[in-house]
């Protein structure tokens, strides 16, 4: 009893289980597992409004085929920018290697005529 | 759900690789951690299951463009507060104005409160249970019955007949009150 006193106050900066958030959403936690997940929201407002929003959807099962999807359009935006990064990357490097050809050129051109000249 | 074979790498590692070598892949890996808590604080303010999907969509986009631009320490709150602010932004109907991303948030860490830093754990005891019967009767039976007697939300909602709502204010505003009466910030 004294430990559950003192662990009022106590902070449990626990990250959320994603599985665990949709089974406390659909009842499935026992008494003691729900307790202990509402003892993590009342110490995470990310967490606990969270629980107001998903509740609001019409179909329980919606927030996970939602999340599913949003992951997948970012994982493709993230390739996208993998792929522009890339592309510019490659750009660069081709003018880099551009410039130092043509400064080497410039410099046997000037070499060969300054031979010439002085030959 | 699928089991994330990164899941023994923690935020603020993922952070600090990214921070390194600024590669997005590290934030292929974070962000789908809060997208279902994302979505439900979205649907929470928005109210809206279609404006709530596209608000994580922008709030992703948001994080990846410019999570560069400053040094987060503590990305859970840091990406809590992008999204409340987001969402008041379009419920405001300003979707042109930039809100400013820099962290100043101290985050709750675990154990914060420790015990054999403050008083003797008796003195303690005897503080708690006179703070306790300085909370109004609601407070008090909420604070008991949930913590003391360890029932869930909804088992306090039934056996007080309050709203579930109301139980998780009282014990919001219980808590605080009690940190406030013991001297704890």
């Amino acid at each position: 009893m004294s430990d559950e006193l003192l662990n009022i106050l106590s902070n449990s900066n626990k990250d959320i289980d994603n599985q665990k958030l949709m089974d406390y959403l659909s009842n499935k936690l026992s008494v003691e597992e729900k307790h202990e997940f509402e003892k993590i929201l009342l110490d995470s407002d990310l967490a606990s409004d969270a629980i107001d929003g998903l509740n609001e959807f019409k179909n329980k099962k919606d927030p996970v085929a939602f999340a599913e999807q949003l992951n997948r359009n970012l994982q493709k935006q993230l390739e996208k920018k993998k792929g522009i990064r890339e592309k510019r990357r490659f750009k660069d490097i081709t003018w880099l290697y551009f410039t130092i050809v043509l400064i080497i050129v410039i410099i046997l051109i000037a070499f060969f005529v300054i031979f010439k000249f002085l030959g | 759900m699928k089991s994330d074979k990164y899941n023994h790498i923690t935020d603020a590692e993922l952070l600090q690789n990214f921070y390194k070598d600024r590669d997005n892949k590290w934030l292929g890996i974070l962000l789908p951690r809060y997208t279902l808590l994302l979505l439900g604080v979205c649907m929470k303010y928005l109210k809206n299951e279609e404006d709530a999907r596209d608000c994580v969509q922008q709030i992703f986009l948001k994080v990846i463009n410019e999570l560069h631009k400053y040094k987060v320490d503590y990305f859970k709150s840091w990406i809590y507060m992008i999204a409340k602010n987001h969402c008041l932004m379009k419920l405001r109907g300003n979707k042109n104005a930039s809100v400013e991303l820099n962290e100043k948030i101290i985050p709750a860490v675990e154990g914060q409160t420790d015990k054999t830093d403050l008083v003797e754990k008796e003195t303690l005891l005897m503080k708690m249970q006179q703070a306790i019967k300085q909370l109004n009767p609601e407070q008090q039976e909420c604070v008991n019955l949930f913590y003391l007697q360890k029932k869930s939300y909804s088992e306090v909602s039934e056996i007080t007949g309050l709203t579930m709502l109301q139980v998780k204010s009282h014990l919001q505003n219980g808590k605080r009150n009690l940190k406030l009466l013991m001297g704890i910030s």
